[in-house]
């Protein structure tokens, strides 16, 4: 049934039977879609950016401008005010102490933890996980293994104990909670490693004699940094939740330095008759949170990382 | 809690780009038994792990055990006597050993921990099951409803619950909790001390702290249930298949691809149990629970060292046999690993 | 004065990608008789795969579909989900090219073919089984209770296959699509699949719809041929117009396509007459023929204006402004 293919040769053209087509069709998609789907991408990026920047400031910078009243000496007579009292934004707690300066310290105490935290996890983490799938082999079994069996650890229960040991401080806290946070970003600093190490380009740059180290500054490291980086940002609220946990059950900050972990603690005793105490901390706490997850979750998309 | 559903992601068990490229391996059994094989010296790691870092915490069995006003002298005889002030190798074996035989030792207020443990651990399982049982209902449910119209409403509020719930913390989130609905409402018991003895009492005392642990739990699985079934809806071969045969949307997701959803959702569940077993200890003290959460903080608190031993042991090992837990059902479920290829 | 089966009129469809927009089909008009085979020959890209997609359907919901596609009568464009399932596998179905995805690895390959049956009619579940077993031997599948049971990933490719066929078959439809269904597997499989086509073609008077990029396959199988490329018709002409003795193919693509298949006839070592370059970003196609970047007989008018479509010679359609003579290579 099959029928043959001609061979042959042709030579000069058929004079042209052919007419010019119709012109172009219009066009077929929306530009109201298109418009909508990028307002909506930046908007997912600059409402997060703006309220970490507005907090941020607020924790950093406003203090230097206008000295706020102190956080742990509070004045007996100035107890309980409500919000919106003169000299204090946002009233006082049980024995005076000024909230809104109490907040503002407490969530720089909480920032300046978390980052320390996630830059000393991300970077020994990163050089662990980079040398497992890079050096394969048994090295990579081993470390493999180290790296899950601290993740498969409660960390919280751990890092609680950790506290307790080496006594409360924000350097301490800092130590504990990075020593958890290294597993995490060695594994996801060893997939994504491993993943570039099959892609081509890692093999013309091995074939072409690059030496190791420089395979691993030019070509790895700025490949995995994205994911990194906004994987980081996610890390960032979970260390701010778990350390205020730890302050919360009072082995982290020592009271009466300022933290949001205590302040919750604080509002919890005045939970029935005033439970503004309790849900003004926990409401600042989440707004961070939120703005730092979705400021990744933004990232992510912009960088098209998995 | 979002840390780990990354990590698992990158660098575990295949997700969905590999579904469909799966090596067909060997018969399940030898499967399980390499699972189990791997499982031991993780476990045996965590034994360790744990007994080291107690061990850096300066031991003061001996000094509240003789009350404030021991001399140094005494306090270093009673230490001598229990074997503190042996190497930490010598120590550990000693311990090891006590534990294979299920012996966690006595605690300071002259307890058997076992004891302790024994009455109290049931708590807590509770307590984690009945959070992790909701949290996967809801999540599988939601998830199902917002994957059915990407982008729809029920999606966007999907996704905005459970943003809340991966940024809220769970002791904040329980106060919030308590005030709505024990204080205002009235509906539960704000603490729950006493469990009550009809099952509905319990259920009742548990469901704040439950919900409490369980709201994280499940904005992590609907976010990522969701997502996996979007792909899957998107970008299966197999879907456009169920498509082209006239199958209706609803069955389509919940047939085919929720199916193969389970496998990355049980995968999250195993890795996020760490987190999980660490909300319930503070949960527990906010709650007073009757579990072994609230005593490890009370232990830690009273310098309760046997006790803060066995419980973080028994902690660690729940995680890690979640963890392998999780692993064995994945390898059960999967039909591709449990028939292998056959010629033909 | 035919009774085509499916009759597609000026059928084009667009996405928004990234915020450009795809124009994926661009005004593509054929029909199919019953019981004919039809074959839609083009390069990844073509359109080919998409324009049927879009008759069956199973497009993303953020394409753009217009034109006219008519099944028996009926508009199929424009119908709402829950019409379009009524059609769906019942009236015309669809074959997948990789059997391997194509198939839930979690689902026995019985269930699966059950599932189409019960879609479209209420039968019990074991009236349906029995059916699905039915199906499996009208496809030449050994053993077929036993293979019932079993998931995909337990059989070999050709069988996958043939179960994907059984699947589309499972309600006679009239009119079958074979998306490259030959195209992940090797040639002695890929003979053994397309005979069996045919023969159920003959069997069931099914018409058939075959894509693919592969022109030998057309010749050896079809009754009518497109060749589509940059999601417009270029050629369109019954099988023997263009192949075979007297054939003339017209279009300087196809001819193209034509020369670089491999001949036995060829001198050893002679260089093989390819199509150099790729086909052309859809969202920014040239002016001009959307051929002419890699035609090696372009002209200045090739670049300026697109050719129409336009029957030259009768049920022969080629659009080209310098078409080959005599149908032979230039």
């Amino acid at each position: 049934m099959a029928l043959p293919i001609p061979e042959g040769s042709a030579t000069t053209a058929l004079p042209t039977l052919a007419t010019a087509a119709p012109p172009p069709l219009p066009s077929l998609v929306s530009s109201r879609q298109l418009r909508m789907q990028r307002i909506g991408r930046s908007l997912r990026l600059w409402i997060p950016v703006s309220i970490l920047g507005v907090i941020i400031f607020t924790a950093f910078i406003w203090p230097l401008v206008y000295t706020l009243p102190s956080p742990t000496n509070g004045n007996i007579l100035d107890a309980g005010l409500p919000p919106f009292s003169p000299g204090h934004l946002l009233g006082t707690d049980p024995v005076g102490v000024d909230l809104f300066s109490y907040y503002v310290y407490g969530t720089q105490t909480s920032l300046e933890i978390a980052v320390g935290t996630t830059i000393i996890g991300m970077a020994i983490g990163c050089a662990i996980g980079v040398t497992a799938a890079f050096a394969g082999g048994w090295v990579d079994a081993v470390l493999s293994r180290v790296l899950d069996i601290l993740i498969a650890f409660p960390a919280l229960i751990l890092v609680l104990v950790v506290s307790y040991a080496l006594g409360p401080s924000k350097l301490h806290l800092t130590y504990a909670l990075a020593f958890f946070s290294i597993p995490v970003f060695g594994r996801v600093a060893r997939g994504a490693t491993l993943v570039l190490r099959s892609s081509p380009f890692m093999t013309a740059a091995r074939l072409s004699g690059t030496r190791n180290w420089r395979i691993i500054a030019r070509h790895i490291m700025p490949n995995i940094l994205p994911g990194i980086i906004s994987f980081s940002l996610l890390g960032l609220g979970l260390v701010i939740i778990i350390e205020g946990a730890i302050d919360f059950l009072g082995q982290g900050i020592e009271p009466p330095q300022p933290s949001l972990g205590q302040a919750i603690a604080q509002g919890q005793t005045t939970m029935t008759a005033t439970p503004e105490y309790v849900l003004m901390p926990s409401i600042g706490l989440l707004i961070l949170v939120i703005a730092l997850n979705m400021f990744g979750d933004a990232l992510r998309e912009r960088w098209g990382v998995q | 809690m979002a840390l780990v559903q990354q990590v698992q992601l990158q660098s575990g068990p295949p997700g969905a780009a590999n579904r469909a490229r799966r090596v067909a391996g060997s018969p399940a059994w030898r499967l399980v038994g390499r699972r189990l094989l791997a499982a031991i010296p993780v476990l045996w790691g965590v034994t360790l792990l744990t007994y080291a870092i107690m061990s850096t915490l300066p031991n003061t069995t001996a000094q509240a055990q003789l009350g404030l006003n021991a001399t140094q002298a005494q306090v270093a005889a009673l230490n001598h006597a229990l074997g503190l002030d042996q190497p930490f190798w010598t120590r550990y074996w000693h311990w090891f050993v006590a534990v294979l035989h299920g012996n966690l030792g006595t605690s300071i207020s002259n307890q058997s921990v076992n004891a302790e443990l024994a009455s109290k651990l049931p708590v807590t399982l509770v307590l984690l099951a009945y959070a992790l049982v909701v949290a996967v209902v809801l999540a599988i449910i939601v998830a199902v409803l917002a994957a059915r119209k990407p982008n729809g409403i029920a999606d966007r509020i999907s996704l905005a619950i459970s943003m809340i719930g991966l940024s809220a913390a769970p002791y904040a989130f329980a106060f919030v909790l308590i005030i709505v609905f024990a204080v205002k409402l009235g509906w539960f018991p704000v603490i729950s001390g006493s469990l009550g003895s009809t099952p509905m009492s319990y259920f009742k005392a548990l469901t704040l702290p439950a919900a409490s642990i369980g709201f994280g739990l499940f904005a992590i699985y609907t976010r990522i249930l969701r997502a996996d079934l979007v792909e899957q809806m998107q970008r299966e071969d197999y879907i456009v298949t169920a498509k082209a045969k006239g199958v209706p949307p609803w069955r389509v997701l919940i047939r085919h691809a929720l199916r193969n959803s389970m496998f990355t959702l049980i995968t999250i569940i195993g890795l996020n149990l760490g987190a999980l077993v660490g909300a319930t200890a503070i949960i527990e003290t906010i709650f007073s629970v009757p579990g072994i959460g609230q005593d490890l903080i009370n232990g830690i608190q009273n310098h309760d060292f046997p006790l803060i031993e066995g419980i973080v042991l028994v902690f660690a090992l729940l995680t890690v046999f979640g963890n392998l837990l999780a692993d064995l059902m994945y390898a059960v479920l999967d039909p591709r690993i449990r028939y292998g290829t056959s010629n033909s | 004065m035919s009774e085509a089966l499916l009759e597609v009129e000026d059928l084009r469809v667009g996405f928004a990608a990234g915020g450009l927009e795809v124009r994926a089909v661009d005004g593509v008009s054929f029909s199919v008789a019953p019981g004919n085979t039809l074959a839609i020959i083009g390069e990844s890209g073509s359109g080919k795969t998409v324009s049927c997609r879009a008759i069956m359907g199973l497009l993303p919901s953020g394409a753009n579909i217009n034109g006219s596609a008519r099944l028996r009568g009926t508009e199929l464009i424009g119908l709402s989900d829950s019409e379009m399932r009524k059609h769906r596998g019942s009236d015309m179905a669809m074959v997948f090219q990789d059997p391997a995805r194509s198939l839930n690895p979690t689902i026995r390959v019985g269930l699966q073919i059950a599932e189409a049956i019960r879609t479209h009619h209420t039968v019990s579940k074991r009236e349906a089984q029995t059916q699905a077993v039915e199906l499996l031997r009208l496809v030449r599948i050994p053993a077929a209770e036993r293979r019932f049971h079993e998931y995909p990933h337990q059989l070999s490719g050709g069988m996958r296959q043939r179960v994907m066929i059984a699947m589309a078959l499972a309600c006679r439809p009239k009119l079958l699509i074979a998306d490259e269904a030959t195209t992940a597997l090797d040639v002695t499989t890929q003979a053994q699949i397309m005979e069996l086509l045919l023969d159920l073609q003959e069997e069931l008077d099914m018409a058939l719809i075959m894509i693919s990029h592969d022109l030998g396959l057309a010749a050896s199988y079809a009754d009518e041929v497109i060749v589509m490329y940059a999601g417009k018709i270029v050629e369109q002409a019954p099988a023997a117009q263009l192949f075979g003795a007297g054939g003339a193919v017209r279009m300087r693509y196809t001819r193209a396509l034509l020369d670089a298949i491999p001949h036995m006839e060829r001198p050893a070592h002679a260089e093989l007459p390819i199509v150099g370059g790729r086909p052309p970003d859809p969202t920014a196609l040239p002016p001009g023929c959307s051929f002419a970047p890699r035609c090696h007989h372009a002209q200045d008018d090739c670049r300026e204006k697109v050719p129409a479509l336009a029957e030259h010679a009768p049920g022969h359609r080629w659009a080209c402004w310098h078409p080959c003579e005599n149908g032979g290579a230039a």
